[in-house]
């Protein structure tokens, strides 16, 4: 069969069986988004400030009256806190977490791929011998790894994420560049002593980013997942100022006695957020790998 | 060829592992205190009690020594003693394994088969609506964090319905010289939320893994020519598609696995199964430095041993690994 | 004009049209497509990329894509309309009376089943009733038949414990292991080395001979077509577009299509009397001192071996294969020097250690009587940029994103270091000179044709303004007419330019045509060597005579 018929029938088979349930997600992450930017504009309440927040109304329903002029939709939490401001602001913590550990981790793998593509011999060795070790442990663990080793905070859990991930992006970087390297116009470019930074930045880096890059998005999803994972095991973010994992953590030791909102509605934003972000990613790198794009 | 130096590859990974969490925790152990004070009571220790007992823990030796010493001991298995227990930490983990062993082993044997046979039918008739089903709900599985999966099994399965226990491990009979749950039926009762809450994540993986080489090995020239040939398709996919991914799902069951060891932190301490991964987050809470490295080490080189496993059963199941 | 075959047909092929529906909506694969074929003939199919010939086997063996739609047509097995069975009938045919054979031999087994297995199972699946002793006997008949040495032995092997040939020919014996009326053969050669290709074709032969099965020979290699076929069937862009006699056809096209085709097959012309006597001195290697003056290059005792450690920390020892062992070759000035050898030879090596692409632990390379370290690779060698190449996939060669004229600018402003200013002038001669359109200045690489991409490889390597050139079989991922395009403009452009050229390839016609003398490689060896006219006339160099041998009769002369 004729390699270009091969990959038409391939793309038949690849067409994104996702049609509506895509769009649906696109739209469900812009408005998570533009919710967590807007958040301490719409959100009723304040969950970091306890002066809004009344003890007394701990626990409440959905749908309660509350103290501070306007109901609870969704209830509050054991500690009377609105739990629709919760995910409000929990959402803004869990996408500034999992959004800057996932840039940072793919600026550093790229550039550990690369570069272990380009020098080789003892470069490479060193950073693929970590890089391997990395990957063959789970990345739950190695987060777990390192947020003992560095301890609570916003800062040491972004810190443990990148830890935890840069090595993907590294692995796919390094044998990306590699088979571009191996490729001829790479040789030419050679042959026409073009200078060593041409050849990186010019040839070599703009070929082999692409399917580092488009990893991005589903790194993110696995962040937001780490984060939410580890602060529910109470090891993530400070409990004052929850994010969507620590919100539903909160919740569990009510879920035993019925009150199942404190942790249902939170879990069900977290589902959704992480749902839409798996979503779109896979379609971008559905829609960037060239394979499904034949001449 | 190839085999040995997988075997040496594995191995020289194994040592690093240990080198970093032996450094890891050598650093660990050290950041939390003085662990003087983990020996003797602060309050009524002489200057001459702490004296003794820096000498008995070894640092009053140089660092570089303290080091060598903290690995030998992390070598022979010997993390120390558990503050909170007062037992040997490694001893302490290796207790608590057949809990975590049993569920993970039972979360694999429902997820392995159920998540080989969907991705199969779905790889056969891509494109289908049953292909796009499982697809689609794969990628569901795959985003609900597994926290959050645990509680809603517990609020589904015990708290609206009643039919199953919340957590615990029920009745355990003894076998082996252990305890397990999986040989009473109140035990195995006690075991089909956590083993779900484990195996289905783990079912669309293994799903979405055998589809996609099913599509792949379809799409080669062989099964064309095997059905140029003449042979049934049945044939076909059992003894000819069916090898040919074996290879990639036995490698992910393994890898996933461990993966069961390290989520057995989650679902455990959910569950409130006494495993390793309840004793793990317990231990950090508690700040049981030995026990949490202890643990953490066993996890990680349990995965490293398993790793080497997939790869010697690699190579039994190809030839070109074999007899190259 | 058809003409009415002797025989009654086994296979009819009436109007036959095909369509894909892809994205972009139905594309037409076949259109109006009829043939015949009788029992115990080979009929070729050829034609080039894209013209559907693939397709129509498939469609005949009943293995094809969902997406492929029937527009128009019968086909008659035997008899019965193909139609007209059910789905069961069709499967009862496949393998029993129609079967086949296709190209990559390494994907048509299964890797993780013994090849007697493979076999094996083929001959239970066909005939229910025989027990497994009885089919593992037919099943080394088989092997025995299509020439596999120790079949007993080498029933227990894995597929890739064969080489190339010996695999395709355990695929023929799958083939076979039915009987079948009717064996449809997709390119069955073409991964194959000139030499196994043709003792393949030669087993084929004899296969029909022996057994009157039917093939169709799908190809696109006017050589295999005149070897072993009886009829031929010259398709293009989905038409059929003459169907003769295969003698006839050869000997008198009747459309110019084919003509064109013919045309463009390289032709190897034996040189009748012998040579200059004095050609055995003057042989490029033998003169030493003589005229170190015409010689532009000297590669000296160049090895390099591929290291097979055991173990990370052991050294390359024994076990070491070999790349290259002790080549040299001299390059006289101004001449095209031919390097031709088979796959794994280690001709592509030799010319990136050349080119200072690569590098050799041992070995000297004189340019021009500057001597050059060849154990230190890239700009330390100090031979980077000295040396030109052209390569084989143009696909690869030229840097996806950027556009055709960035690509040859870039050029102009790094390697021809001459410091003068006609920089866009030179660029659009030479886009003239080679026949590239300006427009595609603006244009990047995958929108443009083969041809046109290695059109435009070489104009970069030209723009480079080298002494000497590296060309590593430019032609061999090209269609055949285009191919010849490509080799008469490296050759007005030598002579032009007053270059130096090393031609790498496999195909000693092309080399022929282009080398005045030229080193033939095995192993990593030079085994032969010497001017054109001598090794084709004179060598009695056993290799030498086997790959002037394997090349098709026909195109011989």
């Amino acid at each position: 069969m004729k390699p270009a018929m091969k990959a038409d029938i391939l793309k038949g088979l690849k067409k994104p069986p996702l049609g509506p349930v895509l769009t649906a997600s696109k739209i469900l992450l812009a408005s998570y988004i533009l919710l967590a930017i807007a958040a301490p504009a719409i959100a009723p309440q304040n969950p970091y400030d306890p002066l809004q927040i009344y003890g007394w109304e701990a626990s409440s329903p959905p749908g309660t009256m509350g103290g501070g002029g306007f109901r609870y939709l969704l209830g509050t939490d054991g500690l009377g806190r609105d739990i629709v401001s919760t995910i409000l602001y929990g959402l803004r913590i869990s996408l500034m977490v999992s959004v800057t550990s996932a840039a940072i981790a793919a600026l550093i793998g790229l550039t550990a791929g690369v570069s272990a593509a380009y020098f080789g011999k003892w470069v490479d060795a060193a950073i693929m011998r970590l890089v391997d070790l990395q990957l063959s442990l789970p990345t739950i663990l190695i987060a777990l790894i390192a947020i003992v080793t560095l301890g609570p905070g916003i800062d040491r859990i972004i810190l443990a994420l990148i830890i935890a991930q840069w090595a993907t992006y590294a692995r796919i970087a390094r044998s990306v560049a590699l088979s571009e390297t191996n490729k001829s116009y790479i040789d030419a470019a050679r042959l026409m002593r073009l200078p060593t930074a041409r050849i990186i930045f010019r040839h070599l880096l703009p070929n082999s980013i692409a399917p580092a890059v488009t990893l991005i998005p589903i790194e993110v999803g696995h962040a937001v997942a780490l984060e939410a994972t580890l602060s529910f095991l109470g090891l993530g973010v400070p409990i004052d100022k929850p994010s969507l994992g620590s919100a539903v953590a909160n919740g569990f030791q009510y879920l035993l006695t019925g009150q199942y909102w404190i942790s249902l509605f939170p879990g069900l934003a977290l589902f959704g957020l992480i749902a839409s972000i798996n979503l779109v990613g896979e379609d971008v790198r559905r829609s960037l790998d060239p394979r499904n794009h034949p001449a | 060829m190839p085999l040995i130096s997988v075997v040496l590859g594995r191995l020289s990974q194994a040592f690093l592992l240990l080198i970093a969490m032996s450094l890891i925790g050598f650093i660990g152990v050290h950041s939390v205190g003085n662990p003087v004070f983990n020996v003797v009571n602060i309050e009524t220790a002489t200057p001459e009690d702490i004296r003794q007992a820096t000498i008995a823990l070894g640092l009053d030796q140089p660092i570089w020594r303290q080091y060598l010493l903290f690995i030998n001991n992390v070598v022979r298995g010997n993390f120390g003693t558990s503050y909170i227990y007062h037992l040997p930490a490694f001893a302490l983990v290796m207790s608590k394994l057949p809990a975590t062993l049993e569920l993970a082993c039972v979360a694999m044997l429902i997820a392995a088969p159920v998540g080989t046979g969907l991705g199969l039918l779905a790889g056969r008739r891509s494109g289908t609506i049953f292909d796009r089903t499982v697809l689609r709900s794969s990628v569901f599985a795959l985003s609900i964090p597994s926290f959050w999966l645990s509680m809603m099994l517990i609020l589904l399965g015990a708290i609206l319905t009643g039919w199953f226990p919340s957590g615990g491990r029920g009745t355990t009979a003894r076998f082996l010289g252990q305890e397990w749950s999986f040989l009473t039926g109140n035990g195995l009762w006690h075991m089909v939320l956590p083993a779900l809450a484990l195996a289905i994540p783990n079912v669309a993986l293994i799903a979405r893994l055998s589809r996609s080489g099913t599509i792949e090995v379809e799409n080669l020239d062989f099964t064309r020519f095997c059905r140029a040939k003449g042979l049934s398709s049945r044939r076909i996919l059992l003894r000819h598609t069916l090898p040919n991914i074996s290879v990639p799902i036995v490698t992910i069951i393994g890898l996933q696995f461990g993966g069961m060891l390290a989520f057995a932190v989650v679902v455990e301490s959910i569950f409130a199964w006494p495993g390793v991964g309840k004793l793990l987050i317990d231990s950090i809470q508690l700040l049981d430095r030995p026990v949490v490295m202890a643990t953490l080490t066993f996890i990680s080189v349990a995965f490293v041993a398993l790793n080497a496993l997939v790869d010697l059963f690699y190579a039994v199941l190809d030839p070109r690994v074999r007899l190259s | 004009m058809i003409e009415e075959p002797l025989k009654t047909p086994l296979l009819r092929v009436k109007n036959l049209g095909l369509r894909h529906l892809s994205a972009s909506g139905p594309v037409t694969i076949l259109a109006d497509v009829s043939f015949d074929l009788g029992r115990g003939e080979i009929l070729g199919i050829i034609g080039e990329s894209g013209a559907g010939k693939s397709t129509l086997g498939n469609v005949v063996l009943g293995l094809l894509a969902p997406e492929f739609q029937r527009t128009s047509g019968t086909i008659e097995f035997d008899g019965m309309s193909t139609e007209a069975m059910t789905a069961s009938a069709r499967e009862a045919i496949r393998g029993r009376r129609i079967s086949a054979i296709f190209q990559d031999h390494t994907a048509s087994l299964d890797p993780l089943m013994s090849v007697g297995m493979q076999v094996e199972e083929t001959v239970l699946a066909i005939d229910g009733s025989l027990s497994r002793r009885q089919a593992r006997h037919r099943a080394l008949d088989l092997l025995t038949r299509v020439g596999i040495p120790d079949p007993q032995r080498r029933y227990r092997q894995y597929p890739h414990q064969f080489s190339g040939g010996q695999r395709q020919r355990v695929v023929i014996a799958i083939a076979l292991a039915g009987s079948p009326d009717v064996v449809i053969a997709d390119e069955p050669t073409s991964a194959l080395d000139a030499t196994v290709q043709k003792q393949i074709l030669g087993l084929l032969r004899t296969l029909v001979d022996e057994t009157g099965v039917s093939i169709i020979l799908v190809t696109h290699d006017m050589g295999v077509v005149s070897e072993i076929t009886d009829r031929v069937l010259v398709m293009r862009k989905g038409q059929v577009v003459e169907q003769e006699r295969t003698a006839a056809i050869l000997d008198n096209p009747c459309h110019d299509y084919t003509r064109k085709l013919l045309a463009a097959v390289p032709r190897l012309r034996i040189p009748a009397t012998a040579a200059n006597p004095d050609d055995r001195q003057s042989r490029t290697g033998a003169t030493e001192e003589g005229d170190r003056e015409t010689m532009l290059l000297i590669a000296k005792g160049v090895s390099k071996h591929f290291s097979q450690r055991v173990f990370p920390w052991s050294r390359a020892g024994s076990k070491a294969k070999f790349a290259l062992r002790d080549v040299t070759i001299h390059l006289r000035r101004g001449t095209i020097t031919g390097i031709v050898g088979e796959s794994g030879s280690g001709k592509t090596t030799l010319g990136r250690i050349i080119a200072g692409l690569d590098s050799a632990p041992s070995g000297r390379i004189t340019i021009g009587g500057r001597q050059f370290d060849v154990a230190k690779s890239g700009r330390r060698s100090g031979l980077l940029g000295r040396v030109q190449m052209i390569f084989q996939d143009p696909a690869v060669s030229l840097n996806p994103r950027m556009t055709i004229g960035e690509t040859l600018r870039e050029t102009i402003r790094f390697a021809a270091a001459t410091g003068r200013n006609d920089a866009p002038a030179d660029l659009a001669s030479m886009m003239d000179r080679l026949g590239l359109p300006r427009s595609l200045l603006t244009r990047h690489p995958h929108q443009l044709s083969g041809g046109q991409k290695q059109r435009v490889c070489i104009a970069r390597t030209l723009l480079a303004r080298p002494q000497i050139i590296v060309a590593d079989e430019p032609t061999s991922a090209l269609d055949v007419s285009v191919q010849a395009e490509i080799v008469d403009l490296l050759k007005d452009t030598v002579a032009e330019r007053d270059l130096t050229m090393i031609f790498i390839s496999h195909d000693l016609a092309v080399v022929q045509q282009l080398c005045s003398s030229l080193y033939i490689f095995k192993d990593g060896r030079v085994e032969d060597f010497g001017p054109s006219d001598f090794i084709f006339s004179q060598s009695r160099n056993p290799y030498t005579r086997s790959l002037i041998d394997a090349r098709p009769r026909r195109f011989t002369c």
